[in-house]
C-alpha cells in the first residue's frame, strides 16, 4: 500500500503538467480523492505550471498581428482621442453562425508545417478584406479543418522530427556530460582489464549529483543474448549503474543517472550478464577499478 | 473537477492584485461586445502570449496564429469566464499552451496519434487554470535562476513536459531514461521551482 502511495506521489508533478496518460490520470485522480498529502502537493505545485508559462524569453509580437486580432471584433483597435468624446454604443456581438461557406481554396498541396501560417494568414486577410468580421470567429474552425488535411502531409515530416530528436538527444547528452565532468563531487575511476579481457580498459567519471559518464575500449564483442552491466561495488551489495553494448570496435561512451540513494561505492566493475541485465552480478568480470 | 473541489478550500484566495481586477473589468466589457476592451486585453497580454507560443512552436507565423486564436477565444468566451478559475493572464497563458501543444502534437503526426489526441483533450479540458498572478520582473529572474540551477536532466525533462507536451513515457524514451527516473525528476524539479517562488505567489 505504501508502495502504491509512493508511486502515486511521483505523479503529482506530471499531473499538474498534463503529462500523464489518460489511464494514469484517472488512477491518480481516484487516489487523490482519498489522499490529502497528494492533494495538497498538487495544489502546491499547480502554481509552478502557471509560472513556467511566464518563463519564455519575451518577444514583441509583430505589429500587424494586432490588426489581425482586432478583426475578430470587427474593428481595428481602440478609438483614438481624435474621435471625440462621443462614443457610439458598441454593437451587439453577432451570434456565431454555423459554418455555411466552404473554406476558401485551402486544398493546395501543403509542403509541411510551415505552410499552415500563410494559409491562415490568407484566410484571415480575406475575411478582414471582405469585412465579414463575423466569419473571423470561424478562423479557428477552419484552422482545425486545415490541420486535419495537413496531418497526412505531416507524416512525411516524421523523419525530420526524428532527426531533430536525435540532435536534441545528442545535445542533452553533451550538456549532461559537461555537467558530470564539471561537478564539484566528480571522481575519476580507471578500470583495468581482467582475465576475460586483458586488453580492455574503461574510465568512469562519477558524480552522485550529476550522474555517471562511462567510457571503455577493447571490450570483446558480446555473444547473442548477453550484455555488459556496470556496477557500483560497495556495501551492502553491488548496485547496477546501467547496461552497455560496445560498438563494433569495442568502444563505449555512455551517460547514466546516479542511483538516488546509495552508499559511496568503493569500486566500479563491468560484468557480462544475460540481456536485460540482472539485479546482482552473476557473470565474469571484464574490467574493474577502485574509487 | 472532483480533484479541484477537494484541494481548493473555501477562502483560499486572499490577495487580489489590481491588474487582475482590471482584467476582469475588461473581460466584462468584452462580454458586452466592446471591441476597445479586446484591444486593451491584447495590449496588456499579447507579448506574454506570443512569447509562450513562440517558445513552444519555434515558428513565428504559427505563434501568431495561436495568438489570434487565443484572443478570438477570449472574445467569444468572455461572458462565460469564471473569475474563480484564476487570473485572466494565467487563463490566457493556459489557453496558449494548450493550443500550441495541440498544434505541435498534430504536426508531429506520430503513429500513436490517437493516444496523443486523447491526451490533448485532457490538457484542454483540465478543469482549472493554475491560479497564479503574473510575476514581477525580479520574481521572474528568481525563477529563471532556479530553473538554471536544476540538474540538467531535471530541467530538460520538465521543459519537454511543459513546452513540448510530451507524456512522461515519451520523455523517458527521448532522453533514454527509465520511466521511474523521469517521474521522480520532474517532481523534484517542480518542488525546487516551487521553493524558489515561496512568498511570490
Amino acid at each position: 500500500m505504501a508502495m502504491e502511495s509512493d508511486e502515486m506521489r511521483d505523479f503529482t508533478g506530471l499531473y499538474v503538467l498534463g503529462a500523464l496518460s489518460p489511464v494514469e490520470r484517472a488512477a491518480f485522480e481516484a487516489h487523490v480523492a482519498t489522499c490529502t498529502d497528494c492533494a495538497a502537493e498538487v495544489l502546491h505545485l499547480s502554481k509552478v505550471a502557471g509560472v513556467l508559462g511566464q518563463m519564455a524569453p519575451q518577444v514583441e509580437p509583430p505589429r500587424a498581428l494586432r490588426d489581425r486580432v482586432m478583426a475578430v471584433a470587427g474593428t481595428r483597435g481602440p478609438r483614438l482621442a481624435t474621435m471625440g468624446p462621443v462614443r457610439a454604443p458598441a454593437p451587439p456581438r453577432p451570434p456565431e453562425p454555423e459554418l455555411s461557406i466552404a473554406p476558401p481554396s485551402l486544398d493546395v498541396q501543403p509542403k509541411g508545417r510551415r505552410s499552415v501560417g500563410p494559409l491562415l494568414a490568407a484566410a484571415a486577410a480575406l475575411i478582414a478584406a471582405v469585412g465579414l468580421g463575423v466569419y473571423a470567429t470561424q478562423v479557428r474552425d477552419r484552422a482545425d479543418a486545415t490541420e486535419n488535411r495537413l496531418r497526412e502531409a505531416s507524416v512525411r515530416l516524421e523523419d525530420n522530427a526524428k532527426q531533430a530528436a536525435d540532435v536534441r538527444r545528442t545535445l542533452v547528452g553533451a550538456q549532461s556530460e559537461l555537467a558530470v565532468l564539471t561537478a564539484p563531487d566528480v571522481v575519476r575511476v580507471e578500470l583495468a582489464g581482467q582475465a576475460a579481457a586483458p586488453t580492455a580498459s574503461a574510465r568512469a567519471f562519477w558524480s552522485s549529483s550529476q550522474g555517471l559518464l562511462f567510457t571503455a575500449a577493447n571490450l570483446p564483442p558480446l555473444p547473442a543474448g548477453q550484455i555488459y552491466q556496470i556496477w557500483y561495488v560497495g556495501a551492502p551489495a553491488p548496485t547496477s549503474a546501467g547496461l552497455v553494448r560496445p560498438d563494433a570496435a569495442g568502444r563505449v561512451r555512455e551517460l547514466f543517472v546516479s542511483p538516488p540513494s546509495m552508499n559511496r561505492p568503493t569500486a566500479m566493475a563491468v560484468t557480462i550478464e544475460p540481456a536485460g541485465g540482472v539485479n546482482a552480478p552473476t557473470g565474469a568480470m571484464y574490467v574493474v577499478g577502485r574509487l | 473537477m472532483l480533484l479541484w473541489a477537494v484541494v481548493e478550500g473555501p477562502g483560499s484566495r486572499a490577495r487580489v492584485p489590481e491588474d487582475r481586477q482590471a482584467d476582469q473589468a475588461t473581460l466584462g466589457r468584452m462580454a458586452q461586445g466592446d471591441p476597445d476592451a479586446l484591444a486593451e486585453l491584447y495590449d496588456r497580454h499579447s507579448r506574454r502570449v506570443f512569447s509562450l507560443a513562440l517558445r513552444i512552436l519555434q515558428d513565428s507565423p504559427e505563434a501568431e496564429d495561436i495568438v489570434q486564436e487565443v484572443f478570438a477565444q477570449a472574445w467569444r468566451q468572455a461572458a462565460r469566464y469564471d473569475a474563480k478559475r484564476g487570473a485572466v493572464g494565467a487563463w490566457l497563458l493556459n489557453l496558449t499552451r494548450s493550443r500550441a501543444i495541440d498544434r505541435l502534437r498534430s504536426a508531429r503526426a506520430r503513429p500513436d496519434v490517437a493516444d496523443d489526441e486523447r491526451a490533448v483533450t485532457e490538457l484542454r479540458d483540465q478543469g482549472s487554470t493554475p491560479d497564479v498572478q503574473l510575476l514581477a520582473v525580479e520574481q521572474i529572474g528568481l525563477v529563471r535562476t532556479a530553473l538554471k540551477e536544476l540538474p540538467v536532466l531535471q530541467r530538460v525533462a520538465l521543459e519537454l513536459a511543459y513546452y513540448e507536451g510530451l507524456t512522461h513515457a515519451e520523455i523517458a524514451a527521448q532522453l533514454d531514461q527509465p520511466l521511474g527516473t523521469v517521474k521522480t525528476r520532474i517532481r523534484l524539479a517542480m518542488l525546487k521551482l516551487r521553493d524558489s517562488l515561496a512568498g511570490a505567489v
